[in-house]
């Protein structure tokens, strides 16, 4: 190999260096984006449950933080996307079908919470992803729909045009972690319970903890 | 597995992009396999085979040391 394509090799490892790092960062900010409109979300259904009207001076400065987040978090996903563009390299078209998919995602789930909040759509119980709490049967057909049909639907597409097989084995093991835990903490707390240590079993909160786990060890493989 | 992909690649001035268009997949994938820490499936490795027209063992090695069997 000679001086030349060495350092050439060098100059494209730090490039695709820097760009992993990139869209690290870009899919934190997004994640921190939806997080702060789920904060949103919340205060405002808990506000209406208070009784509504026109939020205090403490509300305002909360919610302009809050909001002065997202902005910030916005900027540094448009910038970081920006220094992308004019780095010039090409992105694999598996990427791009991905970062597609990834901007859809974080936008149709944002807006989706922040419009069903602002609207009223959501009362604070609704907005609790570990309640039990009876919900309006048109939001609860909506959800169904959307995660019994639509997810699957837009899941398959995912993994036949975006995944490639180095994120699909991350996403196997993941999924296999996620499923010993499920074997280990469900009969435990089941036990526990019996025991009166630990409240009853519960299945949502079974479920999120599986989807930790297999988010957890997916991110691990994938980007170690 | 230790392999030959950073050196192909370089000799080529491939970026880790490029390779992962060659190979539709993405730069993740090709980091991970150059690093050893994803082995490619079978069919991918020969796409790698026939896209620097070598055998596998030429840029795979599972650092077999022992005798062959017969």
């Amino acid at each position: 190999m000679t001086n030349t394509q060495e350092s050439a090799m060098r100059d494209a490892d730090q490039k695709t260096g820097g760009n992993i790092a990139r869209n690290l960062w870009m899919m934190l900010s997004g994640v921190g984006i939806i997080m702060l409109l789920g904060v949103i979300t919340g205060f405002l259904s808990q506000h209406n449950a208070q009784g509504g009207g026109a939020l205090d001076l403490a509300g305002v400065a909360v919610l302009g933080a809050i909001a002065a987040a997202i902005l910030i978090l916005a900027f540094v996903v448009w910038k970081l996307f920006q220094q992308g563009k004019q780095s010039g390299e090409k992105v694999p078209r598996r990427e791009k079908v991905y970062n597609r998919f990834l901007i859809g995602g974080f936008l149709f789930g944002g807006v989706t919470g922040l419009a069903l909040a602002l609207t009223g759509g959501l009362d604070a119980h609704e907005t609790v992803l570990m309640s039990n709490a009876a919900m309006s049967p048109v939001l609860a057909i909506i959800l169904s729909i959307a995660i019994g049909v639509i997810l699957p639907a837009i899941t398959l597409y995912w993994h036949r045009h975006a995944v490639d097989e180095q994120e699909e084995a991350a996403y196997g093991f993941g999924a296999l972690i996620a499923m010993y835990a499920f074997w280990f903490i469900a009969p435990v707390w089941w036990f526990l319970w019996r025991g009166g240590i630990l409240p009853e079993v519960n299945g949502v909160t079974l479920y999120f903890i599986t989807m930790f786990f297999a988010l957890v060890v997916w991110f691990w493989k994938k980007y170690r | 597995m230790k392999n030959q992909l950073k050196v192909l690649r370089a000799i080529r001035n491939w970026s880790q992009a490029d390779l992962g268009e060659h190979l539709d997949v993405s730069r993740q994938a090709v980091n991970a396999i150059e690093t050893g820490k994803y082995d490619p499936s079978l069919p991918l490795a020969f796409k790698i085979s026939r896209l620097f027209d070598l055998p596998i063992e030429e840029i795979f090695d599972d650092e077999y040391s022992g005798e062959r069997d017969a």
